[in-house]
């Protein structure tokens, strides 16, 4: 089969044919055939690298060997891939009855965002951009070893993104990776347009509440847990990426930890911590102490709890669930919300609302400071899947709690802990202490 | 040894500080109770010992495993029985005294039957998970945990109303004969060490078990023992500390954080000993489990995709331990206690021989493996 047939099989793909552009370039003894796209390649370059020199250079073995020595230059073993490689923004060459193609994409989202999701004060202020290769090479330009290994492949039925697997092949954990490898080829969607989408894409369960993957979009974040052995995602056009292998306290790690002093950073872990636990317990305990057992508490505050519930009209579970409705559905608003507008809608929400609830005693005092205590406490938790996760467990915890009082409560948490115990991210248990002693044998097996 | 290991000797002890024992040894003080302590602390740590050295020299393999290698079919299940069923009691026993506890002091308006459900279902499905995971769950609540008991250890000793004479008149009481019930109650304190009949599965290396590491074990013992017996004496005297049915709890309830949120130390130590009971329960209750598993080969029993074996395991356990708990008093528990105690003590001293014999065997049998 020769190249012409294969130019004209990729020529008639394309039925519409205003955007493919097939030139035949003569002159002297020189003759190449051009193919294609013009809004998918960088015309300046095409210009540059193929059509000046082709003008230029006296012989075709001249510009044979000069488009051989150029970097974009590929040989195309089938014409299935050639259409891909032009889908892709490579200009097609035909030669003699050979194919070559040259990779002058444009691509104009090559531009690296500054970050606002895993915004910190201290790092890198930089995040990943949308283009696949920019990523690739802001990743290699950080992390320097030849073990880091980087696969490609497409998936999606139809609009088939390009996507990249990426881990330092002497640290990554081989169960970790065979099995995310697994569960690649197992997927069948029609449509991938974002990293995030393996979240779901990969996780057997359909039933589940915590993220199996990280979400990141920093750069530094992507090189801490390439050394630490994990996996990353990414997914052409998106600018976000996914590390799995995780264990619940990579969510609650931020790449500022690493930036500060020991005791500030030490610090700055109790407080999450701290928060993380009011933010799950802090409404379970109010609904136990005022419904079920006032004794626990000291009087004076149980007094003072009792003096400010006077005329409300519910059960504490009752005000509880109603604050916190409409702190979730301030949340879930402001994010929709044009930013402009959304600081009016906290204001209206949290202000406004807050003051006329309790001056109409459909809540009390206590109950508007437990709420915003909480939804403050839900926002030190630094990645935000798990905050999502942490408000349903939550909510799970006030039900229990406005049944069975403290002692549920405490059952309940037991049994959270006992839930993530359980589950499994590519092998590796989610949420167990590690030993991070030097030279420390694993004196235990997995069983 | 694997810091895992002293989680099991540890979780035994500190939780059976809500159970009968410290009941049953108070109830014998004038009776030998003292003596009982000793000849328990050497006969407990001997136990100890002796079961570390045991399935430390099989690393990786549980009790089943050893016996299916080294004995007859005859021998090995009603063996395999009895000590699941002894583990299901024991796991019970726990279960039943915080029941009690919870309707008594902290949420008297709800229906036991309900308290007991609770309990149950928040502990029976984390029974089925993997041996490892179980671990895990202990060190992380144990973690969690742990400030507290320490917080509550000092605050006991540095007490003003802890009064030192009575320690020291109940001290005198060691000349007289060890009563048989107190000393097989203090030796149940050292029994969680028997549970690495299944845990040992997870020690799949050779552990280093010397001098070292019974030195820390004789130390933890010493501690928990005194602990338990002696400080509830100190606070209440030793003449009316026999009348009291939870003698911890009384006496947890005379301290007072005077400038704390919580001013009567008797919540936080009931909601402490919640997560300590919920351990023990869920230790005891997957070696019981794993044990009836090993049992009736239960991973086969399915239907339609679904583990019929399972579901059972879960109905007999929730009704059993529901029918006990509605149907018991506390002075029977007492007295079912105390029986139970002696039983586990004197066949987990039996199994000793056993342990000689499987020894012997599994030699014979490497042995010949090597030669053919």
């Amino acid at each position: 089969m020769s190249s012409k047939v294969n130019l004209s099989w990729i020529a008639s793909q394309f039925e519409d044919k205003n955007d493919l552009i097939q030139k035949k370039l003569e002159l002297d003894h020189k003759q190449i055939t051009v193919l294609f796209i013009k809004s998918l390649i960088d015309q300046e370059l095409y210009q540059k690298y193929i059509i000046n020199p082709f003008f230029e250079l006296p012989t075709q073995e001249q510009f044979n060997l000069y488009l051989f020595a150029l970097p974009q230059f590929q040989e195309v073993p089938s014409k299935e891939k050639a259409l891909y490689f032009v889908m892709e923004g490579n200009v097609l060459i035909e030669i003699q009855d050979n194919l070559y193609s040259l990779d002058f994409k444009l691509s104009k989202n090559s531009d690296v965002n500054s970050t606002s999701v895993e915004t910190t004060i201290h790092g890198s202020e930089l995040a990943l951009s949308d283009n696949l290769m920019t990523n690739i090479n802001v990743i290699r330009s950080s992390y320097h070893q030849p073990s880091l290994m980087i696969e490609y492949f497409e998936k999606g039925e139809v609009n088939k993104p390009k996507m990249a697997l990426i881990y330092d092949d002497k640290k990554v954990k081989r169960k970790a990776l065979e099995s995310i490898r697994e569960k690649l080829e197992k997927i069948d969607m029609q449509v991938i347009t974002e990293a995030p989408q393996f979240n779901t894409l990969l996780n057997d369960q359909r039933y589940s509440l915590f993220p199996k993957m990280l979400l990141t979009e920093r750069p530094d974040r992507i090189v801490y847990n390439l050394a630490g052995g994990k996996v990353i995602l990414l997914v052409d056009g998106s600018p976000q990426s996914m590390i799995a292998p995780v264990v619940f306290f990579d969510f609650m790690t931020t790449m500022e930890d690493n930036y500060h002093t020991l005791a500030i950073s030490y610090y700055l872990k109790l407080l999450r911590y701290i928060g993380i636990f009011v933010c799950i317990l802090l409404p379970g305990i109010y609904i136990g102490a005022v419904s079920f057992s006032p004794e626990v508490f000291r009087t004076e505050l149980m007094l003072t709890i009792a003096g400010s519930r006077m005329g409300v009209p519910f059960t504490s579970f009752v005000e509880v669930l109603f604050m916190l409705f409409f702190m979730e559905l301030l949340l879930e608003a402001s994010i929709r919300l044009p930013k402009a507008i959304s600081a009016t809608a906290a204001t209206v929400g949290g202000l406004i609302l807050g003051t006329a609830v309790t001056e109409a005693a459909l809540a009390s005092n206590i109950m508007v400071i437990i709420v915003s205590a909480v939804a403050i406490s839900t926002f030190v938790i630094p990645v935000n899947e798990m905050a999502f996760a942490i408000r349903i467990v939550r909510l799970i915890l006030i039900v229990i709690a406005s049944i069975f009082g403290l002692a549920g409560l405490t059952l309940g948490f037991l049994c959270f802990i006992m839930y993530l115990v359980n589950l499994t991210s590519f092998g590796e248990p989610y949420l167990r202490f590690y030993n991070y002693r030097k030279g420390n044998q694993d004196s235990e097996g997995q069983a | 040894m694997s810091r895992f290991y002293y989680y099991l000797v540890m979780i035994n002890m500190i939780a059976n500080i809500i159970s009968a024992v410290p009941t049953i040894l108070l109830r014998y003080r004038n009776d030998g109770a003292v003596l009982s302590l000793i000849v328990g602390i050497i006969l407990g740590l001997v136990i100890v010992i002796v079961y570390t050295k045991f399935f430390n020299a099989f690393p990786g393999k549980t009790f089943p495993e050893l016996l299916v290698q080294t004995t007859s079919k005859w021998f090995y299940y009603p063996l395999l029985f009895f000590m699941a069923v002894m583990w299901f009691i024991a796991g019970i026993s726990t279960l039943i005294t915080y029941s009690f506890l919870l309707i008594r002091y902290l949420t008297p308006d709800i229906p036991i039957m309900l308290i007991g459900l609770t309990l149950i279902l928040s502990i029976i499905f984390g029974c089925f998970m993997k041996t490892d995971r179980v671990l895990y769950t202990i060190e992380i609540v144990f973690v969690i945990n742990f400030p507290i008991i320490i917080f509550i250890i000092i605050k006991a000793y540095t007490s003003k109303n802890l009064n030192w004479d009575f320690i020291r008149e109940a001290m005198l009481h060691v000349v007289q004969a060890p009563n048989i019930h107190a000393v097989s109650s203090s030796i149940f304190l050292f029994l969680g060490v028997v549970n690495l009949v299944i845990f040992n599965r997870f020690f799949t290396q050779k552990q280093n078990f010397g001098l070292k590491q019974i030195i820390v074990l004789v130390f933890i013992a010493i501690a928990t023992t005194f602990t338990t017996y002696f400080i509830p004496i100190g606070f209440h005297g030793s003449e009316t500390v026999g009348e009291l049915i939870y003698p911890w709890i009384a006496t947890s309830d005379s301290m007072r954080m005077r400038y704390f949120v919580i001013e009567r130390l008797v919540y936080v130590f009931l909601l402490l000993y919640l997560s300590m009971a919920f351990l023990s329960i869920l230790i005891h209750w997957h070696v019981a489990v794993e044990l009836f598993k090993y049992i009736f080969k239960l991973e086969k029993m399915k239907f339609k995709g679904i583990n019929i074996g399972y579901i059972i395991l879960i109905v007999f356990f929730t009704v059993s331990s529901l029918y006990i708990i509605v149907s018991l008093t506390e002075y029977q528990l007492f007295q079912y206690s105390k029986y139970f105690f002696n039983i586990a003590v004197v066949n987990f001293f039996a199994m000793i021989f056993l342990f000689i014999y499987i020894i012997r065997r599994m030699k014979g049998a490497n042995k010949k493996a090597n030669e053919s």
